[in-house]
């Protein structure tokens, strides 16, 4: 019934595609969390000069469609100077972060400035600095607003992941790709046949299982939160 | 400094030497995007509100169709979607051209996430807006066309222009089924001319300019029709 193909092509989806989009969305969510959440907290200070660098920062990268950052970085870096090279994977991982961070950081302004002032008065009356204060007073209860968010963030950065196959990471869309190619191919190396309907409905389902528990975990948490 | 300067003022001139050289196929492949984008946000808006509706007032049948699609839609990248519609339907016999597929993708992602907007927006309407519609006599239809949309709407509005901003964005990925709009053109022009940095410079400030003047849009309509204080 089931055709003797489909094992071999969802192996090599599951294990070389599937482990590349969870590798660079691991890289990506890790990175603009890092960079967001920094960002945004400096966003608070009120310093001009500052705030005004990190806020073409967040309207830039927010601003542009994330193939074109990619495209900016692939192809253009190293145009500028050739020390800025990077391989593929790396590169789709940076535009993704550039793009995420940005996302993180205009959340955690929000976050941050939804915490009361007598938080902060009360952190300095016990002897804490400005980092020391952000970091164990504001940020952990910063951090419960900015849950929802987060989670929604991995679900785009995961989907948007498939930008990475323009530049051509064998990520699970490329994966798929690439079997039809080779089912398309006459035999011996393929069978001739067309069957990119089955498996580009399977790429779409693969992330549908993983998508769709998310934003259910984001809606959910979101809820909790009002 | 001097230098530096310089550099920057070559690289200016290069960037307008770029535009100027490339100036026809640079407007046609900004006019495609426009309009691939303005038929997508037509569709998308009718979609968002239509189904927004029926979701919000949970219709029989339609609501759970409308809510499949919305998750079928925001669960899957766009990307997929877009070689799902252009490379996968031929197997079964549809075959679209690249122009059906780049605004149909991006005005069935956009009808999703503007279904979502909309029925936000409906359910925000306070009851007691309705419960006065009904004292008045309007009938369901009227009720929802006099009460419910004026005052759903405006609450829906910044999140579906978000939506259509995403929307204009997304038509940059008709790269993948060499549909010539803006993106796929300015990187046509680069592989041909090599003029890497300038082609870029005008790709990035293209997209930043769109959607620079959306964003204001909506701090503009944000202030210009928030809701007075009766109707929170």
């Amino acid at each position: 019934m089931i055709p003797a193909w489909t094992n071999d092509v969802l192996r090599y989806m599951l294990e070389q595609g599937l482990v590349n989009t969870l590798k660079i969305a691991a890289v990506a969510l890790v990175g603009s969390v890092v960079v967001g959440v920094t960002f945004g907290t400096l966003l608070t200070i009120k310093f001009l000069p500052l705030r005004a660098v990190i806020r073409a920062y967040i309207e830039v990268w927010r601003g542009l469609p994330i193939l074109v950052t990619i495209f900016i970085i692939y192809f253009a870096l190293p145009a500028v100077s050739l020390s800025l090279r990077f391989d593929a994977l790396t590169g789709a991982a940076i535009g993704l972060i550039l793009w995420g961070s940005a996302q993180v950081a205009e959340a955690t302004r929000g976050a941050v400035q939804s915490i009361p002032r007598e938080q902060h008065e009360a952190a300095s009356a016990l002897g804490f600095g400005w980092v020391g204060r952000h970091a164990f007073v504001i940020m952990p209860q910063a951090l419960r607003r900015l849950l929802p968010p987060l989670v929604s963030l991995l679900v785009n950065i995961i989907q948007n992941t498939t930008i990475a196959q323009v530049i051509g990471v064998n990520e699970l869309l490329e994966s798929g790709e690439r079997s039809i190619e080779r089912l398309n191919a006459p035999p011996p190396i393929g069978l001739g046949e067309i069957h990119s309907f089955e498996i580009l409905a399977t790429v779409m389902l693969i992330f549908f299982c993983i998508s769709f528990p998310l934003t259910r975990l984001a809606a959910y948490l979101e809820k909790r939160l009002t | 400094m001097t230098a530096l300067l310089a550099l920057d003022f070559t690289f200016l001139s290069d960037t307008w030497s770029f535009v100027e050289t490339n100036f026809d196929e640079l407007l046609a492949a900004l006019r495609r995007t426009l309009q691939v984008s303005a038929i997508a946000i037509a569709g998308a808006f009718v979609i968002g509100l239509v189904l927004g509706a029926a979701r919000a007032h949970r219709i029989p049948v339609v609501s759970q169709v409308a809510a499949v699609y919305v998750e079928i839609i925001r669960n899957t990248p766009i990307l997929v979607q877009i070689f799902f519609l252009y490379y996968g339907l031929p197997q079964i016999d549809i075959f679209l051209d690249a122009y059906t597929v780049a605004w149909l993708a991006v005005m069935l992602w956009g009808g999703a996430f503007n279904t979502e907007n909309f029925r936000a927006g409906f359910e925000a309407v306070p009851d007691r807006l309705r419960e006065a519609g009904f004292a008045l006599g309007f009938r369901p239809v009227a009720n929802f066309l006099n009460v419910t949309l004026p005052v759903g709407g405006r609450i829906a509005l910044p999140s579906s222009i978000n939506t259509y901003i995403s929307v204009v964005k997304n038509t940059s990925l008709m790269y993948v089924i060499s549909y010539p709009e803006l993106t796929t053109t300015v990187l046509q022009i680069q592989a041909l001319t090599l003029e890497t940095v300038e082609a870029f410079t005008v790709l990035a400030l293209s997209y930043l300019i769109i959607v620079w003047t959306m964003s204001a849009l909506i701090r503009l309509l944000e202030s210009h029709l928030a809701l007075p204080e009766a109707f929170k």
